[in-house]
């Protein structure tokens, strides 16, 4: 999928979308395994699926699914539908037919973080102090942790899951419970983590407003610090070349090519946000980044380039999640109101 | 350090006090009873109101250090996670509730919300709610600090189960309150029935309400003058204060002074301003702003309240007297 920000229509028009209204925020966003359908979780606890065709009718709107509000939602990596987490402590496989099947009940708990592994069809949960993980039927659970598990995510072969918690980050083994798991230690909170998409690095975003990544292989670690805001959205490119940060008021991305990002300041690029960045989403493919803002703006950015371009303009209400499709054409985007985006990014 | 305040922010009350003095009565009868408004609670022990309500959060008490350096900088990481997550149903609150368990001290619950910037966005610390055990109290007192910390964080006190006092021993455990806080105001209830409007929504951290603190002795209230205890202790000074020299003092004071200072407060009349400078600490946390203007012929006095353990108010006195003009 090739986007040319350089093309001058960029500039004399917003690219073609569609948005529809629920009102209740959405905390998530996600295309399904085959990129027909594009699912937003909402406050109200609904799922509301629209075709990833922005001209294609409009589904309407189903039943809650959860009680409460919908905390998590990502793409079911063994089916073509979707698994949400929520209020109720329930994760849930949902179909595109509108078929629930309950995969775990955690009453009393939310499930607030998912991560899916698409090759081995795996799902991971955060279940208060512990990680549940959804494999073949089977559910593992690893833990406790010294605090609730503030975020997880599988490394690339699928074969480990890492917790992010008070002190640290903790990596399990997901075919083996009893294994005992590495441990990462930083002092401190740590409120947001994504494994590197080479498997090389994991980084965390903490509590103290810094951005934390170990290299896994030498056990060394590194901290980048400077940030207004808690860093809570981490994008690693597709290449793993480049971690993009949320909290900026521009595109902010960090190299992890060649000797990485020792003693370097960051790439910094696109227009200045009236806002900081709320939200990252590297291009699943390419070099290309989608941030959302607090003020309600949505760009696109061009890691080598350097250039961005305005998707949508600021409206006041933050953007709390973004996802691309599979093939990198569409963009799904949505806020603390309900406005449910799909951006159509062929041009 | 600001903490701004707005209307979008929702108010959240602490809630805490001894085990069994009467907090899970208070909480079940906000969930229970028929008021128009919606509380959302947070507490420790799922099982124990005996509701089963989307209302009801369960919270394992998770105090974090800050990674900065501050020793007493404390946060309850399970409180952040929480309000994130009830910002994001569809059906807004009017109010929070954090109930903390009967052993947990309440300021890593209040320097919350000083410090998380994601918190104070979205609400505002509005008052900390006391429940006492009336028949207990004086015995609790001497099985450690607890009890006596939880009246001094305390801007709103319940004296509950008066019902199994004599009148005498009210009048005892009352006393020995006022000597430890004299500033928080106390309603007395027989289980913990009260107005809600009386211990919610009472904007104790809203500077911009903040007026005059108000002491309230009994006249035998200082019979307990042991300096380990926790006591009150007010200055005040009828000359301007430097602004310079007092911040330089009360920022040196907080950093050495903050772990046994569990609550600060004072009003400040500024050389040359001609609005109040007030301002509210809890432990080394702090917020200030300008607040009311002085009206015209009013006495320009300051007056500073600390409540905490082993406060020295020779040194405390001298301290501040080097602010004035």
């Amino acid at each position: 999928m090739k986007l040319d920000l350089a093309n001058p229509a960029w500039r004399t028009a917003l690219p073609p979308s569609r948005t529809v209204t629920a009102d209740a925020p959405v905390s998530a966003c996600a295309f399904n395994r085959d990129g027909a359908t594009v699912a937003f979780a909402l406050g109200d606890g609904r799922v509301r699926l629209l075709p990833a065709d922005i001209s294609a009718a409009e589904t309407p709107a189903g039943e809650p699914v959860h009680r409460g509000a919908v905390l998590a939602m990502m793409a079911d990596p063994a089916g073509d539908g979707f698994v949400s987490g929520g209020d109720d402590g329930r994760l849930l496989r949902l179909g595109t037919d509108g078929t629930v099947n309950e995969l775990t009940n955690q009453k009393g708990k939310w499930i607030e973080h998912i991560a899916v592994h698409r090759a081995s069809g795996a799902i991971a949960a955060v279940a208060g102090k512990n990680a549940l993980v959804v494999k073949d039927g089977q559910t593992s659970e690893f833990g406790p942790h010294q605090s609730t598990v503030a975020d997880l995510d599988f490394s690339k072969d699928g074969s480990r899951v890492a917790c992010a918690h008070y002190g640290g980050v903790t990596v399990w083994s997901v075919g083996n419970v009893t294994l005992p798991p590495r441990r990462f230690a930083w002092a401190g909170s740590h409120v947001a983590l994504k494994w590197s998409t080479d498997g090389k690095f994991i980084a965390t975003g903490t509590q103290e407003n810094d951005i934390h990544v170990w290299r896994i292989a030498q056990s060394t670690d590194m901290r980048m610090q400077g940030y207004p805001a808690k860093v809570r959205s981490l994008s690693w490119s597709a290449d793993a070349r480049w971690l993009f940060t949320s909290s900026q008021p521009v595109f902010t991305a960090w190299s992890f090519a060649g000797k990485g990002p020792e003693g370097k300041p960051p790439v910094q690029f696109g227009e200045e946000g009236a806002s900081l960045i709320t939200v990252v989403a590297a291009h699943p493919t390419a070099e290309f980044v989608a941030g959302g803002y607090e003020s309600g703006e949505l760009q696109l950015g061009d890691i080598k380039t350097r250039r961005s371009v305005v998707l949508k303009l600021a409206d006041g209400s933050p953007i709390t999640c973004l996802a691309w499709s599979t093939d990198g054409s569409r963009l799904a985007a949505g806020n603390d109101r309900g406005d449910l985006l799909v951006v159509d990014l062929r041009r | 350090m600001a903490m701004s305040q707005s209307s979008a922010q929702v108010p959240v009350t602490v809630l805490t006090g001894y085990l069994g003095a009467g907090k899970t009565t208070l909480l079940n009868r906000i969930l229970s009873e028929q008021h128009g408004k919606k509380y959302a609670v947070i507490v420790n022990e799922f099982g124990e109101l005996g509701v089963d309500n989307d209302l009801v959060v369960n919270a394992d008490e998770e105090v974090f250090e800050m990674n900065n350096g501050c020793i007493c900088c404390t946060v309850r990481g399970d409180l952040i996670r929480i309000i994130e997550g009830l910002m994001k149903r569809k059906d807004k609150f009017d109010g929070i509730l954090v109930e903390t368990t009967g052993l947990a001290d309440p300021g890593p619950v209040a320097q919350t919300f000083f410090t998380d910037d994601d918190v104070k966005a979205r609400t505002r610390l509005d008052a900390i709610v006391t429940v006492v055990d009336a028949k207990h109290f004086l015995g609790q007192l001497e099985q450690g600090d607890e009890a006596q910390e939880q009246v001094a964080f305390a801007d709103v006190i319940l004296l509950n189960k008066t019902d199994l006092v004599s009148a005498d021993e009210l009048k005892k455990v009352e006393g020995r309150i006022k000597s430890i806080n004299p500033y928080a105001r106390i309603h007395k209830t027989e289980k913990s029935k009260i107005e809600l409007e009386a211990i919610l929504d009472k904007g104790a951290f809203d500077l911009k309400r903040i007026l005059e603190f108000e002491p309230d002795f009994l006249e035998h209230g200082h019979d307990h003058d042991h300096e380990e205890e926790v006591k009150s202790l007010s200055l005040t000074a009828d000359r301007p204060v430097d602004p310079d020299k007092f911040q330089k003092w009360m920022g040196a004071l907080l950093q050495i002074k903050g772990p046994d200072i569990f609550r600060s407060k004072g009003i400040l009349a500024i050389d040359g301003a001609p609005r109040r400078y007030v301002y509210q600490g809890v432990h080394m946390m702090m917020d200030a702003d300008w607040g009311q203007p002085w009206k015209d012929g009013e006495t320009r006095s300051s007056k500073l309240v600390f409540i905490g353990r082993n406060l020295d108010g020779e040194n405390l006195k001298r301290g501040f007297q080097d602010c004035l003009k």
